[in-house]
């Protein structure tokens, strides 16, 4: 099943650094909650981990993360993700694309993102994804901002689990229960 | 048209509502099912399955799965392959993977069997292998499936270039063309009879106990057709030992089959060769959701529906035409000749003689089957046609469907009735039935209230579904599955104390066979029902049948027992003539008895009779009181009904309420009407299910959207009307008993009547067909692009 995210967002910083931070893979997979970077390929692909939990499932997707589109000079940027789930649950994908604008010396932030979801996940979780998926990229802009506004002090804390109930809706632990 | 019972009540013979002879172990929790079968060392079976609909196999790692205590063996489809036990044919004479060697084909197949001591460490296990797949995109949509770019599925297959699995054609095309260009009115709708699934309380399992020593298979399985299973067991592992001889199936108590426990599953298959492999028992028990996403699915098919006629009302002709989803194989349970099954009774209880119906079936990455659900044959899929279509006649001329149905009925007196597409209709009286219906419903009093309504903006509707099926397959010179033809049998045993045990060739799965078949043998013979008891299911020691499924069991196992009880009493006349010293002519017959002609005190009962047999039987005449009879129906039988089905709408909300359902049924002579009645009940409840309920939905990458009970709805005794039901019966005039079958006729009437009634109270806004199942959202969202709300 796929889903189809639009989300626009203010950063109150220069848009060198928002640029800068959103295409540095260590930076950017700090603000994923839940996700992890294991592996340098080379400049553009990135091998990594995301757990997440939609309601009753866990999934851990091992995958690669790669740089489809860094265009510095018109800010814009696509970055493609392709996950397995460790356990053989199925895999997701993600189409991330954002462009970047600059307004008044604050940056403006365009983003669209296409997933797709396959598995075990999709059975279960089909009515959750959106949900889940549009707390998770809320959850990466609000880390997103706080990492720019306390930019240069190191965050030494490993990235969380995500967990869907636990932050917000009441549907995930509702299903929990059923089971 | 009522039934009087030739027998007393102690006899219990047709007609008398006799409790269930097997509730006393069912009320009790003393059912014996597969899963109640614990044998010494057994081990336990589950299963890995694949989360893609299609996709490669690049590795499968079974190291972590096997550090688990209690897992002994991860099964793939390379070690089945050593012993050539990968692939299976199916009933269709397709073929099927046990387990795949490199590719598979639909989410939830079957990619590795993991055997443990325990069925916890086995369920560990599975979570413990590692399969690395890569992923291909699959053939989802069956309109796309003959694209010519879409990718050829069945590679397995050589020389295969599309998806497509067969094509089927009867009737008159050429003449069915010249009416439709002719035909004053003409209608057409495009409807899909959605893939559902019969979500039986039992889910699928087995016992596989191969005994090395005297290479000697028991397999005590959730079957419907123990006797064809053993065949096919013999047909796929005769190669390795396992011949016809050395195989016995026992199938126990099933709690319910409905089709979906006709196929062959790989589960099976896998345990049975772990079994042989390890010579140890191996059972293998699905759980819910494997059931409801990987076993047999039913229907699916796409019809696009025509009729021709005339302005009056006349139905001139009818024309059909299907593309069958069949999943990655097919895997229908269908007699060889008929791929769509009995599709062809689609001209439905009218009188017309131009038809023509055609089908082609088409391989998809979904899982397979096209079998099951109260009617393996696709009458469900025919009946829903043709009475929708009726509907939309009548809609479209402005008559009433009550009218416009007893304008084109067959008459009762033009019984045996050709039908254009070749069956003949046994027996029935339409009209009667009708009339019955509509004065139980009050049907003119509705249509008032409905106008009233109407004048309100109310939504109200009125359905009918005026349908005949056809059942108890069948006659051997045209039904066979995998070229066994589909007669029966019933082998009747009296003890000397003229007590019995009876066999057959079925298996009951709740229908009540226990209690049925003792009573045709009761009205037979005259021994009290309560004296003999049924037995079915163990391949040992039953004769040789079919199985159960598709309503055949009383058509012809039915019709065996009363063949077999005849052959015992015309033996009882024989021996009453000796005893009483009388010819065999001077003899009457009373049930429970045999009296000399005018003088009723000189009599013997069935129980002397019997006794003499064993003690005193004459000269010259073989001992013992045993028949066996195979009966090979001359015809198929064809029941019928009239339902009517009253619903409300909430124009805001687009909720359904059925407020009533009256339900006339034509089974012929009935046996149990207390056991009839349940299997109307069932059937219906299972009728409402797919109008408003069921669908099996996949998204465009395959996956099952609705794979659990949670989105899979199945209705429950809340969502069920009140059944109202009653009968009119026409005698099979060539069943011995004169009975035709019941258990599939609700499930395959209710669904157009619930559909119509709900057309009926759209149709104001232009609404002129609704795909089931109708959900309040389609309602709502129709009435919505008809500006209606």
């Amino acid at each position: 099943m796929t889903t189809n995210l639009t989300k626009s967002f203010d950063v109150e910083q220069p848009i060198d650094l928002v640029w800068a931070t959103l295409t540095d893979p260590p930076q950017i997979v700090d603000c994923v909650p839940g996700a992890s970077l294991t592996e340098q390929v080379d400049a553009d692909n990135y091998k990594g981990y995301v757990g997440l939990k939609f309601g009753p499932v866990k999934a851990g997707y091992d995958g690669l993360v790669t740089f489809v589109e860094r265009d510095a000079v018109n800010k814009k940027m696509a970055l493609k993700g392709m996950g397995i789930d460790s356990k053989g649950k199925g895999n997701a994908e993600m189409l991330m694309n954002a462009t970047l604008t600059e307004v008044n010396g604050m940056t403006h932030v365009e983003a669209t993102m296409d997933i797709s979801i396959t598995g075990m996940l999709a059975q279960f979780g089909a009515r959750l994804i959106n949900d889940v998926s549009n707390q998770v990229f809320d959850q990466f802009v609000n880390n997103f901002k706080k990492k720019l506004a306390t930019a240069g002090i190191e965050s030494g804390e490993a990235p969380a689990e995500s967990t869907a109930e636990e932050s917000k809706s009441g549907i995930g632990g509702f299903i929990k229960k059923l089971f | 048209m009522t039934q009087q019972c030739k027998t007393s009540k102690a006899i219990g013979g047709m007609g008398h509502s006799i409790k269930r002879k097997e509730d006393v172990r069912f009320v009790q929790g003393k059912g014996n099912y597969v899963d109640d079968i614990k044998l010494d060392g057994m081990l336990y079976m589950d299963i890995v399955r694949s989360p893609y609909a299609y996709a490669k196999i690049k590795k499968i790692d079974a190291e972590a799965a096997l550090k688990i205590p209690g897992v002994v063996a991860v099964v793939t489809g390379k070690d089945l392959e050593q012993y050539n036990l990968h692939w299976m044919p199916t009933l269709m004479s397709d073929t099927q993977m046990v387990l795949p060697t490199d590719t598979v084909m639909y989410q939830a197949q079957e990619v590795a069997a993991v055997i443990a001591t325990s069925r916890y460490a086995a369920r560990d296990g599975r979570e413990a292998v590692r399969v690395d797949y890569e992923p291909m995109k699959p053939v989802i949509d069956p309109f796309k499936a003959l694209d010519p770019d879409a990718p050829v599925l069945r590679t397995d297959k050589p020389g295969k270039t599309d998806n497509h699995i067969w094509h089927w054609e009867v009737g008159d095309k050429a003449k069915t063309e010249e009416v439709f260009a002719n035909a004053e009115v003409v209608v057409k709708e495009q409807m899909h009879i959605p893939r559902i699934h019969v979500a039986s309380i039992e889910t699928c399992g087995c016992v596989a106990d191969y005994d090395k020593v005297n290479n000697h298979l028991t397999m005590y399985m959730t079957t419907q057709a123990p006797h064809a299973i053993r065949t096919v067991i013999a047909l796929v592992a005769g190669h390795v030992g396992l011949t016809e001889e050395k195989v016995r199936v026992v199938a126990p108590d099933i709690g319910g089959g409905f089709g979906g426990k006709v196929p062959v599953y790989p589960g099976y298959v896998i345990a049975i060769a772990v079994s042989f492999l390890v010579g140890k028992p191996v059972k293998w028990i699905e759980d819910r959701s494997e059931n409801l996403q990987a076993d047999s699915f039913a229907r699916d098919y796409h019809i696009t529906a025509e009729m021709a006629g005339t302005k009056e009302g006349k139905i001139l002709a009818t024309r059909f035409k299907v593309l069958a989803d069949h999943g990655y194989t097919d895997a229908s349970a269908n007699p060889s000749k008929f791929p769509t099954g009995m599709f062809s009774i689609a001209t439905g209880s009218y009188d017309y003689h131009t038809a023509y119906m055609e089908a082609d079936a088409i391989y998809t990455n979904k899982p397979p089957g096209g079998v099951a659900y109260r009617c393996s044959f696709r009458v469900t899929e025919a009946v829903h046609a043709i009475e929708r279509m009726t509907d939309r006649f009548a809609l479209e001329i402005g008559k009433d469907p009550a009218q416009l149905r007893f304008e084109n009925f067959i008459k009762k007196e033009d019984f045996p009735w050709p039908s254009p597409t070749g069956w003949i209709y046994d027996s029935g009286d339409y009209e009667a039935g009708l009339r019955k219906a509509m004065d139980a419903i009050g049907y003119d009093e509705l249509r008032k209230e409905q106008a009233e309504k109407r004048a309100n903006g109310e939504l109200m509707g009125i359905g009918i579904s005026t349908f005949t099926e056809v059942v108890g397959a069948g006659p051997s010179k045209d039904f066979d599955i995998l070229g066994i033809k589909m007669f029966d049998s019933a082998e009747i045993r009296v003890h000397p104390t003229g007590k019995a045990i009876a066999r057959f060739g079925t298996k009951s799965q709740g229908q009540g066979h226990e209690t049925t078949y003792a009573q045709i043998i009761a009205e037979e013979l005259g021994i009290p029902a309560e004296n003999i008891q049924v037995e079915e299911g163990d391949t040992d020691t039953a004769p040789y049948g079919l199985g159960t499924y598709a309503s055949r069991s009383t058509p012809t196992a039915g019709a065996a027992a009363a063949i077999a009880a005849r052959k015992l009493r015309d033996k009882a006349r024989k021996i009453a003539a000796y005893l009483l010293e009388v010819s065999e002519d001077d003899l009457e017959w009373e049930p429970g008895k045999f009296f000399v002609k005018g003088a009723p005190e000189k009599a013997k009962t069935i129980q002397e009779l019997v006794f003499a047999a064993y003690t005193n039987h004459p000269q010259g005449m073989e001992a013992g009181f045993e028949a066996t009879h195979y009966y090979d129906p001359p015809n198929l039988t064809f029941p019928s009904g009239a339902y009517i089905c009253v619903v409300d709408i909430d124009k805001e909300t687009g909720g359904i309420n059925v407020r009533r359902f009256v339900a006339i049924d034509d089974c012929g002579n009935i046996i149990n009407p207390m056991i009839v009645q349940g299997q109307v009940h069932g059937g219906l409840t299972q009728g409402i299910a797919p109008a408003m309920y069921e669908s099996l939905v996949y998204d465009e990458a395959g996956n099952i959207l609705n794979g659990t009970f949670m989105d899979y709805l199945v209705p429950t005794a809340v969502e069920s009307p009140n059944w109202e039901t009653g009968h009119v019966i026409t005698p099979s005039p060539h069943h011995p008993i004169g009975a035709k079958g019941v258990g599939e006729s609700p499930t395959v009437g209710a669904p157009p009547a619930i559909a119509n009634a709900i057309v009926d109270a759209l149709s104001p806004y232009g609404i002129t067909h609704l795909d089931i199942p109708i959900t309040p959202y389609k309602v709502w969202k129709a009435l919505k692009e008809k500006g209606a709300i």
